[in-house]
């Protein structure tokens, strides 16, 4: 995945993830700020709290129409790699925490970090999948 | 998979990034098939093909 060309469907990508990104972080000082002075109750306290969970979701979303639209498919390849790594790097930390919980009680790994984990070891392997063919 | 994409690329003294604006791809995707590392779509290689006005196999060997 080449952000830096003139690629169209990395540009719409960029921009797409701007906006879901800009939603997000509206979305979650809305919530912050309702919980905070309006103490939100029933329906009401369900669908705030599960606001900045949407735009969140939509990240992936905005990755699979960049898959769709890249019309090279080397970059599809390394992004699809790249997916990879975040589920497998994802799954073997919350795996490998969960037995350290069970058996040896370290702190409660919080599920909201699970998104954060995935996108870090996709952040963290696009560079080096491009490396190996540069 | 083995090419001869250094080999075309050079009679026609074509830089990597100029076969890629040629073929609408980035660079990367140039430099890892011509290195054998990525072997392209059918699309890719056909696209490969007519620009270089030649087959498949005139480009690529299934050689090991």
């Amino acid at each position: 995945m080449n952000c830096t060309t003139n690629n169209p469907a990395a540009r719409r990508y960029m921009r797409r993830f701007a906006v879901t990104m800009l939603l997000y972080v509206l979305f979650l000082v809305l919530a912050v700020w309702v919980f905070v002075h309006r103490h939100p109750t029933g329906v009401l306290a369900y669908a705030l709290a599960v606001l900045p969970a949407l735009p969140a979701i939509g990240l992936l979303a905005v990755f699979g129409l960049y898959l769709a639209e890249e019309k090279d498919d080397f970059q599809r390849f390394i992004g699809v790699q790249a997916m990879l790594w975040g589920i497998g790097g994802t799954l073997a930390v919350t795996t490998i925490w969960g037995f350290l919980e069970n058996f040896v009680h370290i702190r409660h790994l919080d599920l909201i970090l699970v998104f954060p984990i995935f996108w870090a070891f996709f952040g963290i392997s696009l560079p080096i999948l491009l490396a190996r063919y540069k | 998979m083995k090419n001869r994409l250094r080999v075309l690329r050079a009679e026609r003294e074509w830089s990597q990034a100029d076969l890629a604006a040629r073929l609408e791809v980035s660079r990367q995707s140039v430099n890892a098939i011509e290195t054998g590392k990525y072997d392209p779509s059918l699309p890719l290689a056909f696209k490969l093909a007519r620009l270089f006005d030649t087959t498949i196999e005139g480009i690529f060997s299934d050689e090991s």
